[in-house]
């Protein structure tokens, strides 16, 4: 995977390379907040972590330009600062993730890896995790190149959870996807809908979690 | 420091002292208002007495039993009171009311007799003091009572009553501030040994510990006790804070000795797996320093935003569920059970007053610990849940809990109870720190699930007090255009340049223009009660308006600026007059020179009589049957002496020409077919003769009635503001210079210079002009019975 750190300290930068590289994504580095700004004009990547405190302009400022520039890269908020500001995450500044500094490099590489799915998931047509191949266009998901069977809610929960993997559904948001107004969705159709569409992911590395009383949430065992 | 909440001895020893001279204020105060209202009724009531006489004086025996002939006079005494409006009637007693308002109220039992009676009622919703008179009369079947009753409402009294009252309180209020000023000094001398103690905190240092010395007096050694006790309490609190640095420079410094310690070792190592067992413990210790650090930064910060007052009403449902879902994305959640229960909990019903991020990191060092000290794959269950009074916040989790002894230990810092865990001893202290800031409670127990079950007791706050809020932000219309409905008894032309110039001036404001003739717009409000009516009324005719005004339809205006209106132009803030328009003969100049013709009324009759012939059928006035304006001359002209009914006699022998308006009259005479036209309105006349040039404007020497177009807001307006604004401007500057200039209307304020023809010749008959005053004396012709009566005699001498 292609990646830009936008990280004004050599040292921690330096380690974050040298953590990522050796997972085998190629690492841009950028210190300060203009350039990385003109650098994400002109080149596409595949995921940014962005310090919020930089020289030139701050984190949160390259991020909302890059958001008006309609640009959907993942992006993923590095931060020394504890309180967390609740609209860093929502539509306001457009970020995908945050991680509080110091932070853990398993943690860091599982987020990034959820969010390239995530996207890989979004800008392809066939998703693939294991023996899973889901075809978005063809509505077919196939394990070990066999059909898996599923009918039309099924794969379209499936798009949905991967369309958001690593990020929490409660159970009236996906309501709200999957059945129109006048379908008058019950939350007990989509539980049992989960239900079978976990069942019939059984052997594959895609897990649905379900946090009672919270929703939903997906990501890939094969991660950890 | 006393802030604004705090008591003050000196002011509740003032309020006290205040509160009883109040209440001494308050008892002289009522005997004082009874006092003040007598007073106010003695001259009113010789008023009213007054006016009962003599309309008694004026009842005689007719053909058909009582009647009456309301002296001018009897409207006349009550005109000396400005402001209150009047009722009268004239009835036997359980007989027929003869004239005047009936249904006037009488309280039982009260038989007229012949001397006054006084009482005070409540008519058409107004309070009205009456007085009650008769007198006993001899008619052909007999001796009976007849009676009067005059009222007025009671406007002037209570003002006159008010002002009493006020300047005795005044007095009164005085004397009690002079023994409240006694109180005061006496108060500041006994204080004084407070101030000392003051002085002597407010100077010192702030490392300065010691207790207050000195000896006060009696009252206040508790004070002195609890000032020493609290200043001990604060040097053990200082230790304990210095205690708490050294605890955190001696928690980090070891930590980071270990760190460094496993490090130096490591780059000293001699074979690689040497380094390798070194690095792997410094790895671990500094992921323990991390974790210390932060601990200690969210501690501090927990600690700090406590000490603000930065507790906001938060709903803690939403920030519960956003914190947990934030903390599922954690990699090292994907094996624990996670649920969430918040059964029961109404929307608006999970309002608490916190802080949110104090809240949240409680909650994530709840989830952390479970996570930290319990096995992978956890069950952890927060649940929510309202009473009553409270927000239960719990967190339970299938750990291993601690145990039963070591719970009341649990949140002190750095206690970490589990020995083989990473853990710093600081979450649950700084969960301890977020309930303390909040007033919150915490307890830990055991749960059902096998570990700890903390849980957090916030109150709750009302939803009731957020909702009565929300009333402020909404509302607040949005402006548009506003229709001011004006009822008119006035040319619609001769208005346009003052409405066109007030919707100029008062954007969004449409002005919607009724026309009507004089009685049909009076005998239009008077049925009122049923349809809108009107914002605005207007009218020549002064009498109805005074009626209409004194029957309570109007409403009391504050114009927006002092209007300068002569005194007899006004009446009670609800009738304004706007303009001065005199009677005016028009003659034809082919037909009567200018020498012949009468230089007074007397004149009038004799001029008419001497040369009946010449003018028969060709002399013309208002059929004051018909209209209002006609009536209003008449009337008052009949005022000014006995001549007019000679002058009926004579007219009507000259064959009268009756006419419903002033532009007919001049068109007639214009024609050729009149001679002259008397009593027209001068302003309509003189606008109609510039294109006249062979008809001339005559004014008497003696006296020449002026009549003022008025206008009142009815009580039931929609628009009262606005229509306000209307009289206000016809009243202005600007609307007179309007009046003047670009209406056939004469305007009031003498300010104004009217344009010939009439200019010139009001200026030259200046100090002959008489206003007829808006007062209550214009109801007299509006009696029935003198109606009636001067109709018929008009009637009769013009032989109809």
């Amino acid at each position: 995977m292609r990646m830009l750190l936008v990280e004004d300290n050599d040292d921690l930068a330096e380690t974050i390379i040298d953590r990522l590289r050796a997972e085998g994504h190629s690492v841009d580095r950028e210190r300060d907040g203009n350039e990385a700004n003109e650098l994400l004009r002109h080149f596409k990547f595949d995921i940014v972590l962005l310090d919020v405190n930089l020289p030139g302009r701050s984190g949160y400022e390259v991020l909302r330009s890059l958001r008006n520039r309609l640009d959907e890269t993942p992006v993923i908020i590095l931060t020394a600062r504890s309180q967390i500001d609740d609209r860093v995450i929502g539509l306001d500044a457009g970020a995908d993730d945050y991680m509080i500094k110091p932070v853990d490099f398993r943690e860091l590489s599982a987020r990034c890896r959820v969010l390239a799915r995530r996207r890989a998931g979004n800008a392809s047509n066939v998703f693939t995790a294991g023996p899973l191949v889901f075809d978005r266009a063809a509505k077919q998901a196939k394990i070990h190149g066999r059909d898996t069977g599923m009918r039309a809610r099924e794969i379209q929960l499936l798009e949905i959870m991967i369309d958001n993997m690593g990020r929490m559904l409660t159970k009236e948001d996906v309501a709200d996807r999957l059945y129109t107004f006048e379908d008058a969705p019950s939350l007990n159709a989509v539980e049992q809908l989960v239900t079978r569409l976990r069942r019939k992911l059984e052997g594959t590395p895609l897990v649905i979690k379900t946090a009672r009383g919270l929703g939903y949430i997906a990501y890939l065992a094969e991660d950890d | 420091m006393t802030e604004g909440g705090g008591h003050s001895l000196q002011r509740r020893l003032l309020v006290t002292m205040a509160t009883g001279f109040a209440i001494l204020l308050l008892l002289i105060s009522a005997l004082l208002w009874t006092y003040a209202r007598a007073a106010a009724n003695r001259p009113q009531d010789l008023l009213l007495a007054g006016t009962a006489l003599s309309i008694l004086e004026r009842i005689s025996a007719g053909p058909e039993g009582a009647t009456v002939d309301l002296p001018n006079s009897a409207m006349e005494i009550l005109s000396l009171n400005p402001i209150d409006r009047v009722q009268y009637r004239v009835f036997l007693p359980g007989g027929p009311t003869l004239t005047g308002t009936e249904g006037l109220p009488v309280p039982p039992g009260l038989a007229p007799s012949g001397a006054p009676v006084f009482f005070e009622q409540a008519f058409s919703g107004t309070v009205f003091r009456f007085v009650l008179q008769a007198r006993q009369l001899t008619t052909a079947e007999g001796r009976q009572w007849v009676a009067v009753q005059v009222g007025q409402t009671v406007e002037a009294r209570d003002a006159e009553q008010r002002s009493f009252f006020v300047a005795g309180l005044i007095g009164l209020a005085g004397l009690s501030l002079i023994g409240l000023g006694f109180v005061w000094v006496a108060i500041r001398t006994s204080l004084a040994p407070l101030r000392q103690v003051a002085a002597d905190l407010a100077q010192r240092e702030p490392a300065d510990l010691g207790a207050v010395g000195g000896a006060p007096p009696r009252e206040i050694r508790g004070l002195f006790d609890a000032i020493n006790g609290f200043i001990a309490r604060l040097s053990r609190s200082r230790a304990l804070t210095e205690t708490f640095i050294a605890d955190v420079a001696h928690q980090t410094r070891t930590s980071l000795s270990a760190l460094q310690g496993h490090l130096s070792l490591a780059v000293d190592a001699e074979t690689p797996e040497q380094m390798r067992s070194r690095l792997v413990k410094a790895d671990r210790q500094a992921t323990r320093t991390v974790r210390l650090t932060n601990q200690l930064l969210a501690n501090a910060m927990v600690i700090h935003r406590s000490d603000r007052s930065s507790l906001q009403p938060l709903a803690l449902k939403p920030l519960v569920r956003d914190t947990l879902a934030q903390t599922l994305r954690d990699s090292r959640m994907r094996h624990i059970s996670l649920s969430f229960v918040d059964e029961g909990i109404e929307p608006g019903g999970d309002i608490v007053l916190g802080d949110a991020v104090s809240i949240r990191e409680a909650l994530r060092n709840l989830i952390e610990n479970a996570v930290r000290h319990g096995p992978p794959d956890n069950t952890i269950t927060i649940s929510l849940v309202a009473s009553n009074e409270a927000l239960v916040l719990s967190v339970e989790d299938a750990g291993p809990g601690i145990a039963e002894a070591d719970l009341p230990r649990a949140t002190e810092r750095f206690t970490s109870l589990s020995q083989n865990s990473t853990g710093s001893g600081l979450g649950l202290s700084i969960v301890k720190a977020v309930t303390d800031g909040h007033g919150a409670e915490l307890r830990l127990g055991r749960s059902p699930l096998g570990g700890l079950c903390v849980t957090l007791i916030f109150k709750r706050l009302l939803a009731v007090l957020l909702l009565a809020l929300w009333p402020l932000v909404s509302g607040g219309g949005a402006a548009r255009a506003e229709a001011l409905v004006i009822h008119s008894a006035t040319d619609t032309a001769a208005m346009r340049p003052l409405i066109e110039a007030f919707e100029a001036r008062t954007p969004g404001v449409e002005v919607d223009y009724v026309e009507y003739q004089t009685l049909d717009l009076y005998r239009a409000m008077l049925r009122e009660a049923e349809g809108p009516g009107p914002d605005l009324v207007i009218s020549s005719a002064m009498d109805l308006q005074v009626d209409l005004v004194n029957r309570g339809l109007a409403r009391r205006l504050q114009l927006p600026f002092q209007t300068e209106s002569p005194s007899w132009a006004v009446w009670r803030s609800e009738l304004f007059g706007f303009t001065f328009e005199p009677a005016v003969i028009v003659y034809d100049t082919r037909a009567i020179s200018r020498e012949e013709l009468p230089a007074s009324h007397r004149d009038l009759a004799t001029f008419v009589r001497e040369n009946e012939d010449r003018f028969r059928g060709r002399i013309g006035t208002y059929d004051i049957a018909q209209s209002g304006i006609g009536y209003l001359f008449a009337s008052q002209d009949g005022l000014q002496g006995p001549q007019m009914l000679r002058l009926f006699e004579v007219l009507g022998r000259a064959d009268l020409k009756t006419y419903c308006c002033t532009s007919q009259m001049v068109e007639a005479t214009a024609r050729g077919e009149l001679a002259f036209a008397f009593n027209t309105i001068g302003s309509y006349a003189a606008a109609q003769i510039e294109a006249e040039p062979h008809l001339g404007l005559h004014f008497f020497d003696d006296y020449n009635l002026v009549m003022t177009r008025t206008a009142f807001v009815p009580a039931a307006a929609r628009q009262p503001e606005v229509a306000a604004l209307f009289i206000a401007f016809l009243l202005s500057r600007e609307g007179q210079g309007i009046i003047a200039e670009q209406t056939p209307l004469i305007p009031l304020s003498p300010e104004q210079a009217i344009p010939p023809p009439i200019g010139p010749e009001m200026r030259a008959r200046s100090g002959t002009f008489l206003p007829i005053r808006l007062t209550p004396g214009l109801l007299t012709y509006l009696d029935a019975l003198k109606q009636r009566d001067f109709l018929s005699a008009w009637e009769a001498s013009l032989g109809r």
